[in-house]
């Protein structure tokens, strides 16, 4: 059994606090938005879970910001801009694969390695979540935190409505994302198989795969690359 | 023992007396004055009236002597009294009939045409008797009056009486003055012509006004000489707004400080209350009912009247601002630190926090627990950062001030909601005006408003304003003010504030929870639904193609 080193502890303990946070920052959100229909909690009770996970939220973007940036991995989620059309093609591919290659039972284009680890829908959607999508979250969730505190910031965008706006149809977007993300994730050779990457670092890889086996199970700083 | 040498000496004057006024008959003028004094110099000299009065007959023989009238001797005046029958018993009803009696011995030698020669004391003579103005014994003459006297005694020697000044209007304006009130008021060292400007001992133009009201308004520049800073102050105000518009019941200074009485507000507080309650009469039970108005009449210093928190000249209509917010603040200045007390914010509530809900919400709509809570949007002009008052707007809208409600309703339904606004917001926006409604989070009414409970009955719940539904958003109302400053409503669909369409007018008011957006509730499920269904949808077709998967995998000497 082969295995491909891929999640480093920083980026392990990053992604399930994060998921953690994010599952009851929605459903907090949406009691705290939907009172009047929905009765998991009570508002105070809503508003103070969404709060401390909100700033526990914002520790953790730095955790992976922080990582990222010391380590120069954040070079994977940059798509190879040099190259538009073989990185259109390729994005093409693994739509196509999902779409309907999968289905028929092909191979997946992608091959994950730590240097290489997305594929090019990935590397474009981690790259809008992670660089804006998030932040923007994270700050118009501050807005609204303390709205009198950033007032010059809140007047500048026009009003605490137009951050409300920002937060809520983020709110929706993550919503939905985060189902399908969750469902991607079953889409390895086996249905737990990235999950359990995202726990151990490492990805037991397919014997049928030939690929990746330079990478193999050469430890955190052993892969040839 | 002293009766008895009382009596003694009344037997031996009435002996005395017919020998005495005998004795005058022939007596030469000069001498006629010293002998009326050897009577008249007794001051428990009095007569008693046929309406019980006493008179007192008393003359000082000294002032007398230095008066201008010294020449004329008594009988000059009193030329009714014969030597040979006085004292007669003379029937005198009342002292103002004597006085008026007396007024004719003047014009023996004061001629109507003399008299008449000053427009002013001619008509003050149809008002008052000679001697109410110059007194009777001690007449110093004008000129040396002028001279002599103190200002205030000068004015008042007339205005002590009760003359009467005559509006265009027919109506009657007390021009009378008393003294001690002056003199215990705040101006009481003042001098007359300190605030009546334009008079002198020397100067006194006959003026005329067409109303009482006028003459009040005109008086109140007076007050401004010296109250500078209360008077602009006071051109900020409502009441200022409402005498603009014509309003002859809005106040200007006396109506609240009095005219000639005026109390220091610094020592009497009860001005702050008792002046409000002549037009506010409607607040006075709610205020006397609030914990604020209990303290008040118990006398407790720091308890606030109206004016500690509406301020006393620059009053504002307190419908379409949270500056009122600033009355409370100045006595509740730990506010902010008591309120995030109970106001959660984790993991740490800023004073700010507290300040956000104080930016929004009216102290009332939770210290006024009985009350009926309303939100108020007002339109403001972004640059001014002011209400756009009725008239302007009623322009913009290109409707009549009065028929706003046309006006808000620009897609006309009957109703106004958030499309309304946006449009409204949008049509100004074209005019070059922008625009947003600010929101309020209040009670229904200034009536309630006041009846501020005890801290322990206070609204402390958090789902009052961040659960949709709450009585606040089903009561939603358009406020405009007029440029009296008094606020028109215009009653607003339910749920305005949570229109999708209210997010860019209604831009700057936002209660978490309770004003959000409807539609975004439907997105989300929608978002829900659709990222069930990708995993569903596509799962049922890897089911689907499955066989072609096993078909392949044969093909390729799969394992199994």
């Amino acid at each position: 059994m082969k295995r491909i080193f891929l999640h480093p502890l920083p980026i392990r303990i990053w992604h399930w606090v994060n998921l953690a946070a994010f599952i009851i920052l929605i459903l907090t959100g949406a009691q705290i938005k939907m009172g009047d229909r929905l009765h998991l909690f009570s508002f105070e009770t809503a508003v103070d879970l969404h709060s401390w996970l909100g700033f526990i939220l914002i520790a953790n973007y730095f955790i992976w910001l922080v990582y990222y940036l010391v380590t120069g991995n954040i070079k994977i989620y940059i798509p190879p801009l040099h190259k538009p059309i073989e990185f259109a093609k390729k994005a093409l591919n693994q739509a196509k694969f999902y779409g309907f290659g999968i289905m028929v039972g092909d191979e997946n284009p992608h091959h994950s390695t730590f240097e290489n680890k997305f594929n090019p829908m990935q590397q474009v959607s981690y790259l809008a979540i992670m660089v804006l999508l998030i932040p923007l979250q994270l700050i118009t969730g501050l807005l609204l935190w303390d709205p009198h505190l950033f007032s010059p910031v809140v007047n500048l965008i026009g009003g605490i409505q137009i951050a409300d706006l920002i937060h809520i149809l983020l709110w929706i977007f993550f919503s939905a994302f985060m189902i399908v993300h969750f469902y991607l994730a079953t889409l390895g050779h086996t249905p737990m198989a990235h999950i359990i990457a995202m726990f151990k670092g490492y990805e037991e890889l397919h014997e049928e795969h030939g690929h990746g086996e330079e990478h193999a199970d050469s430890g955190e700083h052993g892969h040839g690359h | 023992m002293d009766k008895k040498y009382v009596s003694i000496f009344l037997i031996i004057a009435f002996m005395i007396f017919p020998l005495c006024v005998s004795a005058a008959k022939g007596v030469p003028k000069q001498d006629e004055v010293q002998l009326c004094l050897m009577c008249h110099q007794d001051t428990g000299l009095t007569k008693k009236l046929e309406n019980k009065e006493r008179l007192s007959l008393y003359i000082d023989g000294n002032q007398f002597m230095a008066s201008v009238h010294r020449k004329v001797k008594c009988t000059g005046c009193h030329n009714d009294i014969s030597m040979d029958a006085h004292p007669r018993v003379k029937t005198i009803n009342s002292k103002r009939e004597y006085s008026a009696q007396m007024y004719r011995k003047c014009r023996i030698c004061h001629t109507d045409q003399q008299l008449s020669k000053n427009p002013l004391h001619s008509q003050l003579m149809a008002r008052a008797s000679c001697a109410e103005c110059h007194g009777s014994h001690y007449v110093k003459g004008v000129k040396a009056d002028k001279v002599a006297v103190q200002e205030n005694i000068y004015c008042i020697s007339c205005h002590r009486n009760q003359l009467v000044l005559t509006m265009k209007n027919g109506e009657s304006l007390s021009l009378y003055i008393d003294q001690s009130m002056v003199g215990n008021s705040v101006h009481g060292k003042l001098k007359c012509t300190e605030c009546h400007t334009g008079f002198s001992k020397t100067v006194h133009p006959v003026k005329s006004f067409n109303s009482k009201r006028d003459y009040s308004i005109l008086t109140a520049d007076a007050c401004r000489k010296c109250h500078a800073e209360a008077s602009k102050q006071f051109e900020n105000s409502v009441h200022l707004s409402l005498l603009k518009t014509g309003n002859l019941k809005a106040p200007t200074c006396t109506d609240c400080h009095g005219a000639h009485s005026v109390a220091s507000a610094k020592k009497d507080k009860t001005i702050g209350v008792t002046s409000c309650n002549k037009c506010h009469a409607e607040m006075k039970p709610s205020y006397e009912m609030s914990v604020h108005g209990k303290a008040f009449l118990k006398g407790k210093a720091e308890a606030p009247s109206c004016s500690s928190c509406h301020n006393a000249h620059n009053i504002e209509s307190t419908t379409l601002t949270t500056k009122i917010k600033d009355g409370c603040l100045k006595c509740h200045k730990d506010a902010a630190k008591a309120h995030n007390k109970w106001l959660k914010n984790p993991p740490i509530a800023l004073p700010t926090f507290a300040k956000a809900h104080f930016d929004v919400v009216s102290c009332a709509a939770c210290h006024s627990p009985d009350a009926q809570r309303r939100i108020y949007l007002t339109l403001y002009n972004q640059k001014t950062k002011k209400p756009l008052p009725e008239e302007e707007l009623a322009e913009l809208l290109t409707t009549e001030p009065g028929k706003l409600k046309e006006g808000f309703d620009p897609n006309k339904d009957g109703k106004v909601d958030g499309q309304d606004l946006l449009k409204v917001f949008a049509g100004l926006f074209k005019k070059g005006v922008s625009t947003t409604f600010m929101g309020t989070m209040d009670v229904s009414n200034s009536v309630e408003s006041h009846m501020i409970a005890p801290k322990a009955e206070a609204v402390k719940n958090c789902d009052n304003c961040h659960i949709p539904g709450t009585e606040f958003y089903n009561n939603v109302f358009v406020a405009v003010k007029k440029s009296d400053g008094k606020p028109t409503l215009i009653p607003a669909e339910k749920d305005t504030v949570r229109s999708v369409f209210s997010i860019v007018p209604v831009r700057k008011f936002y209660a978490i929870g309770g004003s959000s957006i409807e539609l975004w509730d439907i997105l989300f499920i929608i978002a829900l639904v659709g990222g069930i269904a990708v995993p569903i949808g596509h799962i049922s077709l890897r089911i689907i193609f499955s066989p072609i998967r096993s078909l392949r995998r044969m093909g390729k000497g799969g394992k199994k």
